[in-house]
């Protein structure tokens, strides 16, 4: 058992490489799939909401309910629980942030796309960005720039002396941190989920062209798993979309509330 | 809304621990390296953790 005489050059596992894919048309370099996907997620979300909210009537159609559904769960899950009091402002930028996401992260398991766009990590950069900004923004508009950034650096009720102490770590907090873990996460997520994926159902494909038999028989196993491991996929996309929503709208939330 | 809030929470106290080590680290290492004492970083770190624990208390523990 332990001399396994494995035929061929041997299986080459995923890396990092599986995610740099070429480029559509070769004098085209920036278009490249996760660049296409994102684009048809834009085109997705619209129609799929343009069709949902036309021909709005009192007995909603199937497709009506399930886009007011999914608009009905961010503005009263995440917008209204978490930000409270004129929560409306924020409702499109948090839904737009949700299905934007929620599509890309989706298409990770959706046949022949199959590869969600926010593995790569510049695509969450960008949407932490907009957050980031928007978060600052918002407070600064409610509480004004000196009383703003002196809530953030300086926690009351400490000894003067401490501030030394705490205060680096406040603004680093609020400054750097924040945005970059918003996007880690949910870059980290996408990806570690697709090279998952890549491992077992490559692996499967590997097992079945190998000519020794005890490869062959185990090559379904890995399949099988290939599979359970998309509904976890599943779960895990859902989740994350959910998670940058309500992660924005709580720091919306802190940045209007008057302490923190 | 407990949830949302332990959500709140759970990161907000890894966003801490995290910046707290990130720069009091940060700080303790170029000083261990312009003073040639590498347990300054140490000293550094153990500081950030300080301020990050005392800082999550603050925020999560007082009421």
């Amino acid at each position: 058992m332990i001399n396994l005489h494995f035929s061929g050059e041997g299986f080459v596992p995923p890396s990092t490489n599986d995610f740099n894919l070429p480029p559509i048309f070769e004098n085209i370099p920036w278009l490249t799939k996760p660049v296409l996907l994102v684009f048809l997620s834009v085109i997705v979300v619209s129609v799929f909401f343009v069709l949902s909210a036309r021909k709005a009537a009192v007995v909603p159609s199937k497709l009506q309910f399930a886009g007011e559904g999914i608009y009905a769960f961010v503005r009263n899950d995440l917008a209204r629980d978490v930000i409270g009091h004129d929560f409306m402002r924020f409702v499109p930028y948090l839904f737009t942030l949700f299905t934007f996401v929620l599509t890309n992260n989706l298409f990770g398991i959706v046949p022949f796309l199959q590869f969600p766009a926010m593995s790569h990590v510049g695509f969450p950069y960008v949407l932490a960005l907009f957050s980031f900004f928007i978060f600052h923004y918002v407070g600064i508009r409610k509480q004004g720039l000196g009383k703003y950034l002196k809530d953030i650096a300086f926690m009351p009720g400490v000894p003067k002396a401490v501030y030394i102490l705490l205060t680096p770590i406040e603004v680093a907090t609020f400054f750097l941190v924040r945005p970059l873990t918003l996007s880690l996460r949910l870059f980290a997520n996408m990806f570690a989920g697709h090279l998952l994926l890549l491992v077992f159902i490559m692996g499967g494909d590997y097992m079945v062209h190998d000519s020794h038999m005890i490869m062959k028989i185990f090559a379904p196993f890995s399949f099988t798993f290939g599979i359970v491991l998309t509904f976890f996929e599943f779960m895990v996309q859902c989740l994350q979309a959910y998670i940058f929503t309500l992660l924005t709208a709580l720091y919306i939330a802190g940045a209007l509330a008057d302490e923190h | 809304m407990t949830r949302k809030n332990e959500a709140d929470a759970y990161w907000s106290i890894f966003g801490y621990l995290a910046s707290g080590l990130l720069f009091w680290g940060g700080v303790g290492y170029f000083a261990s390296r312009f003073f040639d004492k590498p347990y300054l970083t140490l000293i550094g770190l153990l500081l950030g953790v300080t301020g990050a624990i005392y800082l999550i208390w603050l925020r999560f523990g007082r009421q």
